[in-house]
């Protein structure tokens, strides 16, 4: 068998290459694209490690002082663990890689919310705050800090310089790494361990992390058990333990039971669990690349063999078994793999190691962080290529295995037909209809083409797929590019709140903190900025009946948050008259704002003259975990009714809404229209965790002064004129706004800059690939369509030496490529619309939740593809069109 | 009046040692209306003679003329309009369009030249004449292997040819359905005053020719015999 095999692969040696190459393109395409792909997870990981610290897990625990026994005990277990890390002993269950202790000595209220803070050389290293410049703090007036806090404080000193906090007056012996600036939620002053000894009571919080190699969950259990800590005590870092199985995910079969059996589940449900659970697109697309290199091997295999499938019908004649045939295919089929498969993945490797550096990041979920006012994603922080092995080697398992069954399907396929038949070819033609075409006047060159062509309409169809397949993924690439493209304007203007450059907003918990508008006018001023958009905030509550609320899961979930339920009393609460209150931010917009709010209008129209002419308001939708958006079943030109506190210097009591109705001012207005986000967003009261988009109203800045007679400012976003210098421009809102209260400057450039390159970076990866498949689909294309005009290679001849012109020949065979490139043309267009674009809409609403769908393909690109079918088509059946004319006619017609 | 003229004619095949000289100074003259047999042994050269008298083939050396006309001198599209409107094949092996009916293999080279002008009469009566009409709308894989070569004389006839160059007509067929083939070749050539030259390894049916041009090795052994009653109803042979 394998003698016959290696003949046969020598014997047809541009078919070998053929399936060789076909073998050796999946591998690349495999290896490259899956590598990329764990490489950008993996640097995910590190990113978000440099964002959100090196550890796993923490666990707080309020020590009382007096109480010795308590803080003995902590004591205790911290030096064990600290010396189990250090021996690296192996616990029950559990490696522990690092153990670090902080421990809030204060806080001060005034003129932030800052944290004095110790934190061992562990805890340091593990939460990113190590010391940059100068000295730790020993003593009890000394103190370290971030730049941010110290820019904020208004400290333009430098080390050994004195700060007058509340009163005492603390040197700053050291600088520390800054944070990550979108992240920046909390002000910490690092003091050394003595500082506040004699206070009543601190706060120690003991981070750890894990050996990585092993699930996370499994080892956070072993330890749970082993020092008797309460579940609710752990608090996960999230964003790392989201890469390394730090939750005990649900099992597929539980997945699929809740979703047929619980009203909430639905196939969303089981796609957004696979996602976050099993890593679903990551999986998904490997095993689609898989799928599609296996239907390019199997088509270019299946072509060769049909070339030679007289011959084995021959063989069989002569008393070779099926056997022996289905494993000389297969020995072809795995020698030819055995060979490709390695070289692919050499190969693939060696592609994205050239151009790795471009294409970091590309996979990424999420902004490529940046610290403070520099980039955290710098050239030497590239975390370089992570091959993926576990998925390489289950690649070459399946197609291993995949491959045997290709062959045995192709044996079938022979022995469906008789010996006989196999010998004699296609008689498929002679079951349809016979008119004398000639008689009809038809052209019969025309109609011996389109016989040649539908005489087997499998081969037909595996040609206009092969045409098509390329096409159809360069349409869904590019519909998706487009569409991420606008998703991530969006989103990088309202999620992750850098739709300007410069934010300058009020860290307090009195709404009667504002920026006057004599402050806004000045940086209005600042020559180097333009669009300076300023908005005023007052939260409200939202009344609505009882049988309005669609989302009760909704709002149960939201309202299970201690922060919402100890500061507001919950977010939507029943009022007992057969309302629900709803906690809502109302924001005063800048009409440029307003302007910009048009690109997320889900219903209704954003009319500036009719908002203030009618009193109308802009109500921001719900959106539930699998993208869908609500407004309690209400739709513009439907009416609210908001509440908000008639002081706006209100006890922090009156926001839970309960307090006597005398301190609130009731108002009902008419909905202009419903959007998706909110731009401008505070970050004091309901928005506080990163970016959420919590229930907001938005009218203009004019309405809720004249409605709630609010006069201040609390944000105030800003951008650049082009070619400002950047650098100066912060120095100077620093300095307008450093006589406000409160008042926070933020400078979100770096980022702007880190995600811009990011997107573009994305976008161009996803061309990339849709030019690779066209390009393996192209190679597939080919040699389909060769196979196809060189099956009837010995009618050509004869229609030759029955006296057609070359000329005649060749309009015969591009007639053919025509026909195929429009059929593909057709296809591809019922197939892109009817359940492509469909596919695409629903896993961009409701897996990636993009905001709008809006953007569609150029028509240009539309056209490019259909035009690029035909041109493909025409150049696949002329390349052996020229070949068959070039041929000798006798020999052709001897064939 | 010669209507094909072959003029010292080589015809040689690769190169340096492994050149095959197929054809040597071959030098043949065919009258109007003749129905001459090539006959020789296998790989003597018979059916190059043939491809390069149907201008298939280009010889290495030497002139053909047909109907006056050097075809050796016309462009490759002058070419195949000559050879479609003024000379017929029929090979051994058929060579009918497998997805074409019997009446459409009869009119397809019709339409290389005359488009959908097709003259359905013509057709009709020599679908009749060669006794399948009843077979117009079979496939070829439908048919007998003497009906296929019918359909195939039918095809060479169509464009009314003034020569008709049958390679081996008669090789795949029974010895019954051979002299049918014959017996209808030879009919046609009277009725439609058609020049047929034929190669045939069977001497048997040679001899029912006008005249037999015998090759062996590339050569041809004397002149050929003119059979004289085949037209003219006196037996004997007479040399030409």
């Amino acid at each position: 068998m394998l003698k016959l095999a290696c003949q046969y692969m020598k014997y047809y040696k541009s078919q070998t290459f053929a399936i060789f190459a076909s073998i050796f393109l999946t591998a690349v395409l495999l290896s490259g694209i899956s590598t990329l792909m764990y490489s950008s997870r993996q640097n995910d990981l590190e990113n978000s490690r440099t964002m959100y610290g090196d550890w796993h897990y923490r666990v707080t625990a309020d020590v009382n002082s007096d109480a010795g026994s308590d803080k003995s005990d902590f004591e205790d277990i911290y030096k064990e663990l600290c010396g189990k890390v250090q021996r690296k002993e192996k616990g029950s269950g559990y490696r522990l890689e690092q153990c670090g202790r902080a421990q809030m000595k204060g806080m001060l209220t005034v003129p932030y919310e800052i944290r004095f803070l110790y934190a061992d050389e562990s805890c340091r290293r593990m939460t990113h705050c190590q010391l940059i410049e100068g000295r730790e703090p020993v003593k009890d007036n000394e103190i370290a800090a971030d730049n941010y806090t110290l820019e904020n404080l208004g400290f333009s000193g430098g080390i050994g310089d004195t700060l007058n906090l509340g009163g005492d007056i603390y040197v700053l012996t050291g600088i520390v790494k800054s944070r990550w600036a979108s992240g920046i939620d909390e002000m910490n002053l690092f003091v050394g361990e003595e500082f506040g000894k004699d206070s009543a009571a601190e706060q120690n919080i003991l981070y750890f992390k894990f050996d990585e190699n092993e699930k996370l969950y499994v080892q956070l259990e072993a330890f749970q058990r082993a020092y008797h800590i309460p579940g609710d005590a752990v608090e996960a870092n999230e964003d790392i333990t989201m890469y390394l199985s730090g939750e005990r995910p649900d099992s597929i079969i539980d997945i699929i039971k809740f979703a047929l059996t619980d009203e909430r589940g639905n196939f969303t449900y089981i796609i957004l669990k696979l996602q976050s659970e099993y890593n679903f697109a990551f999986n998904g697309m490997l095993v689609l690349l898989l799928l599609f290199g296996l239907f390019v091997i199997y088509s270019v295999f299946n072509i060769s063999v049909s070339r030679r499938k007289a011959e084995y019908a021959m063989l069989q004649t002569l008393g070779i078994s099926e056997g022996t045939i289905s494993g000389t295919l297969i020995f072809e089929l795995w020698i030819l793999f055995l060979a490709g498969y390695p070289l692919g993945l050499i190969a693939g490797n060696s592609i994205l190691r050239l151009c790795g550096r471009k294409l970091d990041g590309i996979f990424t979920s999420k902004i490529n962080g940046a610290a403070y006012g520099e980039r955290v994603q710098n050239a030497e922080d590239y975390a370089g290529i992570h091959v993926p092995w576990e998925m390489i080697a289950a690649g070459f398992v399946f197609l291993f295995f995949a491959l045997a069954v290709v062959g045995f399907l192709t044996v079938r396929t022979i022995r469906k037909q008789t010996l006989s038949q196999a010998m004699a070819g296609d008689t498929a033609f002679m079951k349809q209809s016979r008119p004398v075409y000639s008689k009809r006047g038809c052209n019969l060159a025309n109609i011996v083409t389109r016989k040649f062509m539908f005489s087997d309409k499998r081969k037909v169809i595996g040609i206009i797929l092969s045409l098509s397949i390329g096409g159809c993924i360069f349409l869904c690439t590019t519909y998706m590019t487009e569409n991420l493209k606008v998703h991530a304007q969006m989103a990088f203007k309202s999620d992750d709140g850098l739709g300007s450059e410069y934010r300058v907003s009020v860290r307090s918990d009195s709404m009667a903190d504002t920026i006057p508008a004599s402050v806004i006018e000045e940086m209005k001023d600042i020559a180097e900025l333009s669009e300076v958009y300023a908005s005023k905030y007052i939260m409200g509550e939202l009344v609505i009946k009882k049988e309005q609320l669609e989302w009760n899961e909704y709002f149960r979930e939201k309202n299970k948050d201690s922060y919402y339920q100890e500061r507001y009393g919950g977010i939507c609460v029943d009022k007992g008259n057969g309302t629900y209150g709803i906690k809502y931010d109302v924001y005063g917009y800048d009409t440029g704002m307003i302007e910009e709010l048009r690109e997320f209008l889900l219903e209704g129209e954003i009319d500036l003259n009719k908002l203030e002419k009618r009193n109308q308001v802009i109500a921001v939708a719900n959106q539930d975990g699998q993208g869908n958006y609500n407004f309690y079943g209400l739709h513009p030109k439907d009416t609210v009714t908001l509440r908000v506190p008639k002081e706006i210097n209100c006890p922090a009591d009156v926001l839970k809404f309960d307090a006597d109705s005398t301190e609130y001012v009731e108002k009902q207005f008419e909905i202009a229209a419903i959007v998706s986000r909110a731009l401008a967003k505070e970050d004091n009261y309901l928005n506080v965790n990163n970016w959420s988009n919590s229930q907001s109203f938005i009218m203009t800045n004019r309405l809720i002064e004249d409605n709630y007679g609010i006069s201040g400012y609390s944000i105030v976003n800003a951008s650049p004129v082009t070619g400002a210098d950047t650098e100066k421009i912060g120095g100077k809102i620093l300095k307008t706004v450093r006589d406000v209260p409160k008042a926070v400057f933020r400078d979100y450039t770096a980022a702007i800059e880190t995600q811009k390159n990011y997107l573009k970076r994305r976008q161009l990866f996803f061309s990339g690939i849709a030019v690779i498949l066209l390009v393996i689909s192209l190679f597939h294309i080919m040699n389909s369509m060769n196979y196809s005009v060189f099956a009837h290679r010995r009618e050509y001849g004869i229609i030759r030496a029955m006296g057609i012109t070359d000329a005649g020949l060749y309009k015969m065979i591009l007639r053919m490529g025509i026909l195929y490139g429009l059929l593909a043309d057709v296809f591809i267009f019922l197939i892109y619309h009817l359940l492509f674009r469909r596919v695409m809409d629903y896993y961009m609403v409701h897996v990636v939740q993009f905001l709008h769908i809006s953007a569609v393909i150029p028509a240009g690109v539309f056209g490019m593809i259909m035009v690029l079918n035909v041109a493909i088509a025409v150049l696949a059946v002329m390349i052996p069109a020229g070949k068959i004319a070039a041929g000798d006619i006798i020999e052709e017609i001897r064939r | 009046m010669n209507i094909l003229e072959l003029q010292h004619i080589e015809k040689i095949y690769g190169v340096k040692e492994n050149q095959v000289r197929a054809l040597h100074d071959i030098n043949i003259q065919v009258k109007e209306g003749e129905f001459v047999a090539i006959v020789g042994t296998s790989g003597s050269g018979k059916s190059t003679l043939l491809n390069l008298a149907g201008g298939l083939d280009t010889p290495t050396k030497g002139r053909i003329l047909v109907k006056g006309k050097e075809i050796d001198s016309l462009s490759r599209k002058e070419l195949t309009v000559f050879r479609r409107r003024n000379i017929g094949f029929v090979f051994q092996s058929y060579s009918l369009m497998p997805v074409l009916n019997v009446y459409d293999n009869v009119a397809l080279p019709v339409t290389f030249d005359r488009g959908r002008h097709v003259d359905h009469k013509y057709i009709e009566e020599l679908l009749r004449e060669l006794g399948i009409w009843d077979k117009r709308r079979k496939y070829p894989a439908e048919l007998s292997g003497g009906q296929q070569q019918r359909a195939a004389i039918a095809r060479a006839l169509a464009n009314r040819p003034a020569i008709l160059l049958a390679d081996e007509p008669t090789g795949n067929l029974d010895s019954v359905t051979t002299i049918e083939v014959i017996g209808l070749l030879k009919a046609s050539c009277k009725k439609y005053s058609q020049t047929i030259l034929m190669v045939t390894h069977n001497e048997a049916i040679a001899q029912t020719c006008d005249r037999i041009i015998h090759i062996e090795d590339g050569r041809v052994l004397g002149k050929g015999f003119v059979r004289k009653h085949f037209f003219s109803g006196e037996g004997g042979e007479v040399p030409c």
